[in-house]
Formats: structure tokens, sequence, C-alpha cells
């Protein structure tokens, strides 16, 4: 197999090539080493190859080869001949591997024009030879290609660079014997060199068997070089030949079992010992992984995180940063107020820990810094009261403590400091909202502003008191906090509607009737906006104006609520000192801020069904009361609290007739008059007296009652004439008939008679004056 | 819907005008405050005029109490704006394209009446410190259209005009049964204003 160096003009070639040659002398094909018989690089190659000296700029030239190309050695090109091995010989043509001198002779396999074996034979008894074509691939190898096409070459290396690298490759402490033979032999010829020539000749005279005497001291390396490299190469070969797994596989050899271990206990818990101790490490890793985590996790329990606390207080407040300092808002600016409070509070982080000392448990990295007109905690009192008499009482505010409301558990302390900081704002802005309205606006009753308290003269003897009672939390001021007023007078609904009020306030500002608003046009409601280019008069334009401020609206209220639990009380005091007839309130449960209303019956107890006719609708308003009567009058009364006193007990009393109406029917007692005003008789005070005559249904009784609010019932009986004994007789009534008249009256002992109630006395007294139908 | 004329004057403005309260409060109106209605003048300014040199116009920008947040803005014989108040901010911003007529503003003041559904309006036209005229607007409430309601108001203003009854405005002319609005009102005082300016003093003879 050729593996070989080209020869070029430095150097002499190598070659380390097996070398399948014609014998010119037999004729036969010799295998041998070509290194071993020749010394001149010569070697037939039957093969498309290219072989190349490198040299620069050399084109590659085509030439034919005659078959025996022994003789015709060219100094460039180099004709081989080679019998096709390539077929029978499971050995490659390769690549030298070594790149002695960088010359790559890269051997292509050879292509069409193989010859065959026995053609080959036939060529070399001198049949007609075929040219084949050699053509070097390149002399040199490309370093780059310019971009215009020309080629740079890699200079080849010089013959001591190349020395240099093959003396690298030489073990020198593994030698042949030959080697130091030749060595010493190179070195014995060594100074013999001029005559070495000579020698040398002589012995190529002496045969092709003689190996050849160095000429030069490195023969021996270099044989043994040579030697080496042959044999890398054939290893190289079979490997790749056999990596390729097409032509050659590599067999496992079977080996004997292996002689069995003197302990094969030991072996086996030696090894089981290891990988146990291997788990255990990992174990014990991991454990004091967690051990640590765990006691990470409590110290920072107790050190919380001023960042973590930071992002709890920011889920809840807003926060910007300012410098250095951290600042909040605890305003309602963002939601709407006016307010021109600033409301910003500090962040700070609380550094006066001790890390000595136990950490209390309700410790906090972060505390905040409220600005201090919002300390201690407020709230808003309204109370109705009677209306003092001393004017100087005014601006004597009594304040109490109200308990501050719970927080909710786990709360930090923060949120509830910033909270009761901002109740705080929000009482104030509400207090001086109501304070600004009612300076300005003008009712017939000046309200009165002194320092925290709003008084104002909803009724007449009436005082409405708003106060804004703020405590703060020093010591000092709780001294005097523990005195306590009497919280009963304090109007709860009316504090939470004005908590209400100031938010819906609040929202109008950010409402979507305001905004968006176009740039050029003033802040208000859309419509008013277009009141200008609409031409809206004064009608028009004071129907969209709520013109009602804060404490109009909320001294509404309050009127309302008095007027409502003073209209309770008056029908509950008279529901208990009159019972007969009985008065029952049904109270509405719907009601609206400025409006309540309640279902008055005046029934008699155990007649309800007949006597049902005094049913009363009261509508109680702010200011008056609407009665809307059962037969369909409406009275209008003031909120006087006389005033529907006495429409109650008027109607009471003509409930009393209207009961003897019905029970008349239910009687069969004809009505011979009734009649709700009377004009007869002594005048009422309150109201007007009611009548009503009743007869009998045979005719012989009829009872008459006058019932008033005042003056009572009563109750008169008319006889026929045949049962009055003191009725003088006269001689102008002749006959007997006229006697069964009815005659005088006579009054009724009401007092006396038995008998719950009104109505039961009077059916009563009918039962007995009719006659019993037997 | 109304409509106001001047009044001529026999005597001098202020007592003609006590006689005209008088007769409605005797009539049983009931007084409501007082109104105002006044009158500016502005001409194109002269460089945004043409190279013919056309006449600028003139445009009135007047006020009214009645509508205490719209201005009007009219030509002549053009249309009529109604804004907000943020106009008088924009005539000044205008100053290069209008300018103010020297002297020109004229206004009416007086007193209001409300009469069940007629509303009268008794006022003095004055220009600068001197009283021109009077001005009587009767606005008839629940009638929009002006055809429909004529013949009421005039009947109306007989009651306490008496004999200087003027006739038929010239705004109801060929628009009779369109709804009548607070621009046609504007366009009366216009007209009884310019009417008023062209009077240099103070008549003696009845005019309508």
């Amino acid at each position: 197999m050729p593996v070989i160096q080209t020869e070029s003009e430095y150097k002499p070639p190598v070659n380390g090539s097996y070398f399948a040659h014609v014998n010119s002398a037999d004729g036969g094909c010799l295998l041998e080493k070509y290194s071993e018989k020749r010394h001149d690089f010569e070697c037939a190659l039957l093969a498309n190859l290219f072989a190349s000296e490198g040299q620069p700029g050399k084109p590659a030239e085509f030439s034919s080869c005659p078959l025996n190309s022994d003789e015709d050695v060219n100094k460039w090109l180099h004709f081989y001949e080679m019998k096709a091995p390539l077929v029978c010989l499971p050995v490659f043509v390769s690549r030298d591997p070594v790149t002695t001198g960088g010359l790559f002779v890269p051997l292509f396999l050879p292509r069409a024009g193989v010859l065959s074996p026995l053609a080959d034979a036939a060529s070399m008894s001198g049949v007609r030879a075929v040219r084949i074509s050699i053509e070097s691939a390149c002399e040199k190898q490309v370093q780059e290609v310019g971009l215009d096409g020309t080629e740079t070459y890699l200079q080849p290396l010089s013959m001591s660079q190349n020395l240099a690298r093959l003396a690298q490759r030489i073990d020198f402490s593994q030698g042949s014997g030959s080697e130091e033979e030749e060595a010493a032999g190179a070195e014995g010829d060594a100074q013999d060199w001029p005559g070495a020539g000579s020698s040398a000749d002589q012995d190529d005279e002496e045969g092709l068997v003689k190996f050849q005497p160095s000429l030069w001291p490195w023969d021996s390396v270099r044989n043994n070089l040579r030697s080496a490299l042959t044999e890398m190469c054939v290893l190289y070969d079979v490997l790749s030949i056999v990596r390729d797994k097409k032509f050659m596989t590599l067999d496992p050899v079977s080996q004997d079992a292996l002689p069995p271990k003197q302990n094969p206990q030991t072996l086996q818990l030696m090894s089981k010992k290891k990988s146990l101790a291997g788990a255990a490490q990992i174990l014990l890793k991991g454990a004091e992984r967690l051990t640590k985590s765990v006691t990470e996790n409590q110290e920072n329990k107790l050190q919380r995180d001023f960042n973590s606390e930071l992002l709890r207080l920011r889920q809840h407040w807003k926060l910007r940063k300012v410098g250095d300092k951290i600042l909040g808002d605890l305003s309602y600016r963002s939601a709407g107020s006016l307010f021109p409070h600033h409301g910003t509070f500090e962040v700070i982080k609380n550094t006066d820990l001790d890390l000595d000392k136990k950490i209390p448990e309700d410790y906090c990295p972060l505390d905040v810094q409220i600005p201090s007109d919002l300390e201690g905690s407020a709230y808003i009192k309204v109370s109705i009261q009677k209306q003092s008499p001393d004017i100087g009482d005014l601006g004597t505010v009594n304040l109490f403590k109200r308990s501050l409301p719970k927080s909710k558990p786990g709360s930090p302390h923060w949120q509830t400091k910033l909270e009761a900081a901002q109740n705080v704002l929000l009482c104030k802005e509400i207090f001086a909202q109501l304070s600004r309205e009612a300076v300005q606006i003008k009712s017939q009753i000046p309200h009165i502003v002194v320092k925290n308290q709003i008084i104002s003269q909803p009724f007449p003897n009436l005082q409405l008191s708003i106060s804004l009672c703020h405590s703060s939390n020093d010591k000092k001021s709780q001294k005097f906090a523990t005195e306590k007023q009497s919280p009963e007078d304090h109007l709860y609904v009316l504090e939470h509607n004005l908590h209400l009020l100031i938010r819906e306030f609040h929202k109008q500002t950010l409402s979507s009737i305001m905004m968006p608003h176009p740039a050029s046009a003033p802040f208000g409601h859309k419509r008013m906006r277009l009141s200008g280019p609409q031409a809206f008069d004064k009608n028009e334009i004071n129907s969209l104006q709520s013109s009602e401020g804060l404490l109009e609206k909320i001294i509404k209220q309050a009127k309302h609520i008095f007027l409502r639990s003073r209209t309770a009380a008056t029908i509950d005091s008279l529901a208990s000192r009159i019972e007969d007839p009985q008065i029952q309130a049904h109270w509405s449960n719907i009601n609206d801020v400025y409006e309540s209303s309640v279902k008055v019956l005046i029934t008699s107890q155990g007649y309800e069904q007949i006597c049902k006719s005094i049913q009363l609708q009261l509508n109680i308003g702010v200011e008056q009361i609407r009665v809307v009567h059962r037969d369909g009058r409406v009275i209008t009364l003031s909120y006087q609290e006389q005033e529907l006193q006495d429409f109650l007990l008027s109607q009471m009393s003509q409930h009393q007739v209207h009961a003897v109406q019905q029970l008349a029917k239910v009687m069969g007692w004809q009505v011979l008059s009734f009649s709700n005003h009377v004009g007869l008789g002594p005048i009422e005070s309150i109201g007007n007296a009611s009548a009503i005559t009743v007869a009998s249904p045979n005719g012989d009784y009829a009872i008459s009652v006058r019932n008033g609010p005042e003056s009572g019932s009563k109750i008169m009986v008319q006889f026929p004439r045949n049962q009055c004994k003191d009725l003088p007789k006269s001689d102008v009534l002749q006959d007997t008939k006229w006697s069964h008249l009815r005659g005088p009256f006579k009054e009724v002992h009401w007092n006396k008679m038995e008998g719950r109630n009104f109505v039961y006395k009077m059916e009563l007294l009918m039962s007995a004056l009719s006659p019993c139908l037997l | 819907m109304g409509l106001e004329m001047p009044v001529a004057e026999g005597k001098s403005v202020q007592q003609t005008v006590e006689l005209l309260t008088r007769k409605l409060e005797m009539l049983g109106a009931e007084k409501q405050g007082t109104f105002c209605v006044d009158c500016e003048t502005y001409h194109t300014a002269a460089s945004t005029l043409g190279s013919q040199g056309q006449t600028g116009k003139l445009m009135y920008v007047m006020h009214n109490s009645e509508y205490p947040l719209s201005c009007f803005a009219l030509f002549e014989n053009g249309p009529c704006l109604i804004a907000d108040t943020n106009f008088d901010v924009l005539m000044v911003k205008l100053k290069g394209f209008f300018q103010s007529a020297k002297a020109s503003k004229i206004e009416t003041r007086g007193t209001r009446y409300q009469y069940c559904d007629f509303l009268v309006k008794v006022g003095t036209v004055t220009m600068g410190p001197s009283a021109r005229g009077i001005s009587v607007e009767v606005e008839y409430g629940p009638c929009v259209v002006a055809s429909d309601c004529w013949s009421l108001l005039l009947e109306f203003l007989q009651s306490f005009l008496g004999s200087h009854t003027p006739g038929a405005p010239a705004v109801f002319g060929n628009r009779h049964d369109v709804v009548y609005g607070p621009a046609d009102t504007m366009v009366q005082y216009m007209e009884l204003f310019n009417k008023i300016r062209k009077q240099q003093q103070v008549p003696v003879a009845g005019i309508r």
C-alpha cells in the first residue's frame, strides 16, 4: 500500500509504503517493503493518483504513465504504477496522516481506468500500455483565496523546521538494536562522510538485499521513525476500515471468567457500606439545610424585614418617595375631596430595637408619623336638645372620649393609626364645610358657630347642635375625658348621614357628569355648561342647581327625625292614657330621610270589625304632617305637638259616635239623625262634638248620644209616653194610641253602666231597650 | 313669546315709565325684580375688508338678564348666535377683526312684572348717561308660536298701553308659524335700539 511522500527538492522522499511491485526478474508480484529494498523513491502504483510535491505554483500536469514506470522517474512528476490491489486487498489507500513537510498527498480512490489484475498481468507481459493520467491536486496547500481569485499558498516548512518537527516525535527512550547499530554505524560513518558516498556506491553495487549504511547521523532515527510511522499508518487504516463496518468488523474475544475473588462477602459488605454512606451523606446534607432554614425563619419572624412591611403598607395606602423620605397620603383628595389639608404622613424605620433584649410581640420595623393635628380620634356629635336658656353655655362643648373603634384583629398598628387619622381628617372636613355654610347661608334664624360647635334652631324651643369632638391621645386630656356626659341625645344616624353626605359630595366632583369636560368650559354639571348656548332662563337654571348645602340637608334630616319621634311619642302617650277607644299605630318600614308614614287606627276593643271607620294615614315630612282620612279628607298639621294631639282626640270622640251608628245597623236600630259636627250644646275647645240619635226597632225607645272630645259623652234615652209617670194628663189627647209615642228624654248614668267600653255599654243598653222576641 | 316697542313720550321718560308701571300694578301684576338688556356694536375691521372696499358689517353683542348665562351675537339681517358668557372674552381676543364702535353701548333697564301668564318688562333705554326712550316687552309664556297668540297679546297691550299699541313686529313677517325663541327677542331689541340710536334727540311726537 503506497503511503508515500513525494520527493521534494529539499529532502529525500520518504517512502514508507508497502510496495507490491512487479519483480522484473520473474514477473511475479512481490510485496515488500519498499524502503527495505530501494532507497529511491520509486513505487509503482496503479491508480489514478495525484502526487504532489507541494512545489509552489506548479500546475498539475497530466501525463500518461506507462505501466512500468520503474524506469521512468520524473523529477517533478512521479508516475506510479500499481497493481490493482484495491479490489483484492482489504486495505485502502489512505492518506498519510503524518504530514511530513506539510505535503499532503491526497490519494484518490481509483476511478475508472483501473485495470484488472488480469489485464495488469497482461500488460506486464508487454501488452499495449494503457495510459493513465495523473494529476497532482495541488503543489501547496492553499491558505486563502483572495477576492480576485488569487490563491495564497502555505509556505512549506524548511528543512530545519521539518526536522525539528520530526525530532519531536521521536521517542528516544525506546530504541531498537538495529538503531543503535545503525547509530554506531552512523557515527562511525559520519567521519567517513565524504567517503561514505563511495561506500554507498559500493553498497549500491552490492545489490538490493544489503541494507544501506546510514549516510548521516540521523539515519537510524529516521528508520525507526519510518517504521513506527508505517505501523501507525497501518493501524490507522485498520481502524478506519473497522469503523466503517462495511468491510471489516471487530469481534470481541470471549474472555474466560474472572477468577473469583477471595472474599465475596467482604466485598459486598464494603460496597454496601459505601453506598449507605453515600446515601447518609445526602440525607445529612438535606437535614442540615432544613434546620438552617427553620432557624432563619424564626429569626425573620421576630425581625421582620422593613421592606416587606413597607410592601404591606403600600397595599393599603398611597406612598411616594421624596428625596430620602417616604411620604404617604391619607387625605380624600384622590376620592374627590377639596379640603386643603395636605394629609401627608411619613414612614420611618423603627430602629430602636435592642437586639439583646427579647423582641416584643408587637414589634414592627416600620412606624408612621402622622401630622400632629390629626392625632387622636374624633367624631361629629349631632344632638337635639331643648334650647339652653343661657347663651353663655355655648362653646362649652361636652366632649367625651368615645372608645376607639376596635381595629380588625391582626391589622398592624400603623393601620389603626392611619385609619384614625383619616377619620379625624374627614370629621374636620365635615365640620369645616358645615361651618362655612352656616356662615354663608342666610336663614331666618341665623346659625351660630362657636369654636367647634354649630348651633341652629330647627324648631322653636329646640336646638340642634353639631360639634366636632376631637380628643387627642395625651394623658392630660384623658383625665378630663373621664367625666362622662350622657350620650343618649347623640344622634348616630345623623352622624352617619353626615359622613354619607360628604362622600356624596366627593363623588360629585369626580362624577361622569363633571368629567370629562371641554378644556375651555368651567367645571360643573354638564347641563349647566349647556345653559349658556341654549339660553336657559332663570327657572331652568334653578332647577339644575342643587342649592342645598350640607348644613341644610342635615338640618332637614334632623327636623324630620325630631318630628317623627315626637309624633310617635304623642301617639304612644295617647294610647297609654286613653283606653277607650283604642289607638293603634302601624309604622311603615320603608322611609325616606325626609319622610316617614304611619297608619293610625282608632278602634273599640271587641268591636274592631264593626267600628273601623276612623283610619288615618299620617305622612310625616320635614316640617308638617299630612293626614289623609279614610273618607278622603286631607288635613295638614304643623309640627306642633298639640295640634296632632287635639286632632287625634277629636277623631277618637268621632269614633264613638260612628261606632254607635255601626252598632245600630247591627242591632237593627234605626238611625234617626247623625252629625259629625253638631252645633248645639257647649262649645268644645278641641274639635267639635258629634251626635247621633237611634230608634229601637219597634220605635218605642230612642237613644240619643252626644260625644265631644272634651265634654265626654252624654246619652239620653227617650221613653214612650205611657212609661213616664210624671207626665201631666191632658184633655187634648183623647186617644190612647198617642201614649205610645216617645216622650221625654232621660239621661243615662253612663259611668254606672256595666260594660268594658262605650260600645259595649251601648250594646247592652240597646239590647235592654229592645223587647226580647220569644 | 314677546315683543317690544318704543313708546312715545309726551312727558319725560321717567314719568311715562311711572305711569306704565302704575297701570300695571293696578291691573294686578306683581313686581318680580329688575331686568337689563344691553347691546354693544362692533364692525369688521378694515384690514379684513376686500380690495373692493365693501362696507364692514355691523355685529351686535347683546346680553339679557332673562338668560343670565348666555350671550347673543347677531348681524343685521344675518344669523343670531347664542353662546355662553365666555363669548365676551372671545371678542377681546378677536380685537383684530372686530372693532368696537365708539359710544355704541346702549341698554335698557327696568322692572319686571308678572301677571299670570304674562311677563311685562318696562325699561328705560339709555345710551351713555342720557335716557333715549322706553322699551316695553310683553311675553306670553304658554305659547311658542307667534301667530297663535298675537291677537291675545294685542288685546293685553291695549289694556294698559291704550293708544300706543303698535302693529305686528317685523320679525313675525314671514315666519308666523315657526317656534319662537330667545333669538327672536334679541332681534327685536336690536331693531329697537337701532331705531332709537337713529333718533338723535328725544322725540316729541309719537313714533310708531
